[in-house]
């Protein structure tokens, strides 16, 4: 039996990563690494590994179905009925059709990373004409990363630059050792950081797999990561007297002096930020040629440099006061501090390639955690400004900026723009980004997701269960009509309480959704079109590795397009010709023709004309051969499977290249609060504007304040797998038997002295109950938590009979979760995601 | 389909006929697919979307421009399926006899 191997891309995450599948008789037998892709560089995880029991699933859907039950809910039978594509698509033509005159009423979860569909999906939203489109997953992750990133450092995501850091902590993440992007690549590179020296510091409630790598694990109490990062500002700027002054003087706005009112003192003819030069003793405007060191402390009589103020306001963080809130003991916070502050080798130098740069080999990490809090944004944000201060921004040894710049095939590098400040990041492809700074002028809302009142937002769906309540309460005049959604399964992990997920997905009279099976959103569909495996599919874009989240630091930059495996099922369709072909029948494929253009940057003679009909392979292949020259068509990539560039130092490194400001000041939030206090008090609103502050302040989570009042005993965490990806991952029979066979999986993780205190035993079945959800789960009790913390991982809790092997097993974390107002972040749009919990018999 | 002039009903020699089309989430607050705009022999795209936030007034005008009256970075505008980043930005001109201007409002890329 012959045997082939077949080059493709990983699909089981968002990653991408390079793959070799095994081939005998047209059945996949096997996958491998594929060795000489940049991305994984021969390795694999487990999720990758179990990729065929998702191509070869019997609970797959092969045929699109319509539901004839009309009534829905979270339990309710859809009496599913197979129906030809053709009737498929008449019926989700025909209902978009209707909302034509009115295309805001179109709702697109455009969210499935893995492949395609989301640009695609992007592109038809555009061309329909609603703003109603989500290309966000998480109620929580990703809402205050990329804003931040975006004007703080130039690119989409942060990695510590593994090749030259000396010492890393990470905050609320297990960055490398369980999860995040380019997980393959960058496990390599810390395993060897570590085995090089790097100190690694976890900063976590949970000791969990990165906690269980670290060098020192510290639990800290969720939801209070402002307090930490503002207590290490202290101890950094005010008792050690340790920042990068060259940095902050000459490339952030640190100099920049700020009147009585907390804005900048503008000069009255240009409008421009007004520093004081101590050379000369003068006021000048922040980009005056003449400037030569501009002072960040002191005062002058036009106002005080943001840094003075920066340092007066940490000051109130001493590691005392932040023991209280944090439980991190001031002797820890201060020796971390003093490590950090050593390790990051102020003023030092090193050579690469030739070019002199900035060695700052220290840096903080942080992801999901911080972000998913009431106060998201302030969680996060000095989190951020402890490595600006050092100076440790995209420069060796420091924290780098995923995605934030290229020379090949197209140029692309962040850019300044308001008050000198960096504006414009970095982005392959020409599409807006998320960023917070300038933001938006807020207004009085047309959308149902209230973008216009989150001014410096990036992401906006936590709030569409909201309005859906009471659209007449936002001053709406109506509500979704019509939902397209990919095969995520939104419903679970996009939200957070049921109750309210399942009257928000109700009060949309039509839903279609692709699925590979049956998951909990798709109960919810009146028609199911089905999705191929990524074993079944070409995609230009193979995962996000090299658009937006690929290695940083001189690792190559790479392209991979993938192709199937295996012939596409019979009753299956690609994607991408779906959605064109929904184009066409609401006479929108000429403007979404135009919209693909510009997404993917074709020109002619590669740019789709109008008129024209295009296969998914076509349209891949002309991409193909627009960017990367007329020899790399898709047969090329079918045959070689990735393309890579070397990167040069400037790509590598953009800190010391980059001609514009960070900010350590956030003078914009002041302004947009001041919008917003406008608006909101025309329409009548309660809003908390606490967060609308240039500098940061903690504040508690409702979480805090009520275990702190004794209404409830624990705050319940979400932590990641690093064998579990999406809400469909432990379907896979392989990973649902790594699950059951690691007891913290599925279990419920608390701390054993805690547990046994309360006379609670490993392994017992107890109730788990928060404010809007009660559940019986299985105690796993562990040091390795602290002791006010309930860990819950995983996507699990399914219920949907398309998926029998995740059916009953583990919690579902976010169902857990109050949906309201209240436990939303006012900045951000993140959903809390600590919950007030108790457990008993 | 609108129509909209600008001041006074103009010679048809003196003024460029505009075929606005928007896209994207500005189809939200304008509430029409296309517009038919009158113009002065001249004038620019800069011209064209001051008197289309004169038309609409406030949301457009706001998730038009930044405060500071720059375009915002997720507009995207087309003349005659030329972007205007090619050609000159909002200061290019509106010639041809049949103008096609596509403004577009792109909704963010978010991940996460
Ligand atoms: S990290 Fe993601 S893309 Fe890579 S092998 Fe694992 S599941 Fe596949």
């Amino acid at each position: 039996m012959a045997t082939e191997w077949i080059q493709t891309s990983c699909g089981m995450c968002y990653v991408g990563c390079g793959v070799r599948v095994q081939m005998e008789d047209g059945i996949a037998l096997g996958i491998e690494g594929d060795p000489n892709h940049p991305q994984n560089r021969g390795n694999m995880c487990a999720k990758g590994k179990a990729g065929l029991m998702n191509l070869y699933n019997p609970y797959r859907v092969k045929a699109p179905l319509k539901r004839t039950n009309p009534e829905k809910g979270l339990h309710v039978d859809p009496g599913w009925q197979e129906i030809s594509w053709a009737e498929a698509l008449d019926t989700v033509g025909s209902k978009l059709q209707a909302i034509r005159d009115n295309p805001k009423q179109l709702y697109i979860q455009g969210w499935e990373i893995t492949g395609d569909s989301h640009l695609w999906l992007h592109a038809f939203a555009s061309a329909f004409g609603t703003p109603h489109y989500s290309s966000n997953g998480s109620p929580t992750c990703g809402k205050v990363i990329h804003p931040v990133e975006f004007f703080a450092a130039g690119g989409f995501h942060q990695q510590p630059d593994l090749h030259y850091c000396n010492y890393c902590i990470l905050v609320g993440t297990q960055f490398a050792i369980a999860a995040r992007a380019s997980f393959n690549h960058i496990l390599r590179d810390m395993a060897d950081a570590r085995a090089r020296g790097m100190k690694l510091v976890v900063v976590d409630p949970i000791g969990g797999f990165a906690g269980s790598k670290a060098d020192q694990w510290v639990p800290i109490r969720p939801g209070t990561d402002t307090a930490f990062a503002l207590s290490m500002l202290h101890v950094l700027l005010n008792e050690l007297g340790i920042y990068d002054a060259e940095f902050l003087k000459h490339k952030s706005n640190a100099p920049y002096l700020v009147g009585p009112k907390g804005l900048y003192a503008r000069d009255p003819a240009s409008g421009k930020p007004m520093v004081f030069d101590a050379a000369d003793q003068k006021t000048k405007v922040y980009d005056d040629p003449t400037l030569k060191d501009p002072a960040i402390i002191g005062a002058s009589e036009a106002g005080r440099p943001s840094f003075e103020l920066l340092k007066e306001h940490v000051a109130k963080y001493s590691p005392e006061k932040t023991e209280e809130i944090t439980t991190i003991p001031a002797a820890t916070l201060r020796q971390i501090a003093k490590e950090f502050g050593a390790a990051a080798s102020i003023g030092a130098t090193t050579v690469i390639d030739g070019v002199e740069l900035p060695y700052r080999p220290a840096c903080v990490d942080w992801a999901k955690g911080p972000q998913g809090h009431k106060h998201g944004f302030h969680q996060c944000w000095p989190l951020k400004l402890l490595n600006i201060v050092m100076g440790a921004v995209s420069v060796p040894g420091g924290i780098l900026s995923t995605g934030a710049a290229g020379k090949k095939p197209f140029q692309w590098f962040p850019e300044g723009g308001t008050d000198g400040l960096l504006e414009k990041g970095g982005n392959i492809l020409p599409l807006p980004h998320p960023k917070a700074f300038p933001g938006r002028t807020p207004t009085k809302p047309v959308r149902n997701d209230l973008a216009e009142i989150f001014p410096l937002a990036p992401h906006f769906h936590t709030l569409l269960p909201l309005t859906a309540e009471d659209h007449e309460r936002y001053g709406l005049d109506y509500g979704l009509e019509v939902m397209l959604h990919t095969p995520t399964n939104s419903l679970l992990g996009s939200f957070g309480d049921l109750k309210v997920v399942e009257r928000f997905y109700r009060s949309i009279p039509f839903i279609a959704g692709f699925a590979v099976e049956i998951n909990e959103t798709n109960l919810f569909d009146d028609i199911i079109l089905p999705f191929p495996s990524y074993l079944e599919r070409f995609d230009f874009n193979a995962g996000t590795s090299s658009r937006q989240l690929g290695p940083c630091g001189q690792d190559d930059w790479f392209w991979q397009v993938r192709q199937p495996v295996v012939e596409l099922a019979p009753g299956l369709r690609h994607p991408q010709e779906v959605i064109m072909e929904l184009a066409r029948r609401v006479g929108i494929l000429d403007d979404f023709y135009r919209l693909i253009n510009h997404t993917f940057r074709l020109k002619e003679p590669y740019a789709l004309q109008p008129g024209r009909r295009y296969g998914a392979t076509e349209v891949i292949d002309r991409t193909a051969r627009c960017w990367f020259g007329e020899e790399h068509d898709l047969k090329w990539f079918q045959e070689h499977g990735v393309i890579r560039y070397e990167k040069d130092v400037e790509e590598a490194y953009i800190g010391p290249f980059l001609q514009a400001r960070l900010p350590i000041y956030l003078e914009h939030f002041l302004q947009r609060g001041a919008e917003l206090k406008e608006v909101i008090g025309q329409m009548g609103l309660d809003w908390d504007f606490s967060d609308y502050t240039p500098l940061s302040e903690w504040l508690p989570c409702p979480s805090y304040d009520a275990v702190k009042k004794g209404e409830y005993e624990f705050i319940a965490v979400h932590y990641k797998l690093p064998y579990v990806y999406g809400s469909f991952g432990n379907d896979n029979p392989l990973i649902n038997e790594l699950c059951e066979r690691n007891p913290y999986a599925y279990g419920v993780l608390v701390n054993a002295d805690v547990a046994k205190a309360k006379g609670f035993a490993d392994g017992e079945e107890v109730w788990l109950e928060s404010p809007v959800r009660k559940v019986k789960v299985k105690l796993k009790l562990t040091q390795c938590i602290h002791p006010e913390v309930v860990g819950i991982a995983g996507h699990f809790g399914h219920w949907s009979p398309g998926m029998p092997i995740a059916r009953g097993k583990g919690v579902n974390f976010n169902s857990l979760l109050p949906t309201d107002l209240e436990h939303i972040d006012k900045i951000s749009t993140a959903l809390d995601h600590c919950v007030e919990v108790r457990l008993y018999k | 389909m609108a129509n909209l002039t600008f001041k006074e009903p103009m010679q048809q020699a003196n003024t460029v006929r505009v075929r606005v089309r928007f896209m994207g989430d500005l189809r939200a607050v304008v509430e029409s697919r296309d517009l038919n705009v009158s113009l002065p022999q001249g004038s620019s795209v800069g011209d064209l979307l001051g008197a289309l936030a004169g038309r609409y007034g406030d949301p457009f005008a706001k998730w038009l421009f930044t405060e500071s009256g720059e375009l915002h970075h997720y507009i995207l505008i087309f003349v005659n399926g030329e972007n205007i980043q090619d050609t000159g930005g909002v200061s290019t001109g509106l010639a041809g006899q049949e103008d096609q201007v596509e403004v577009i409002m792109l909704p963010m890329f978010e991940g996460g």
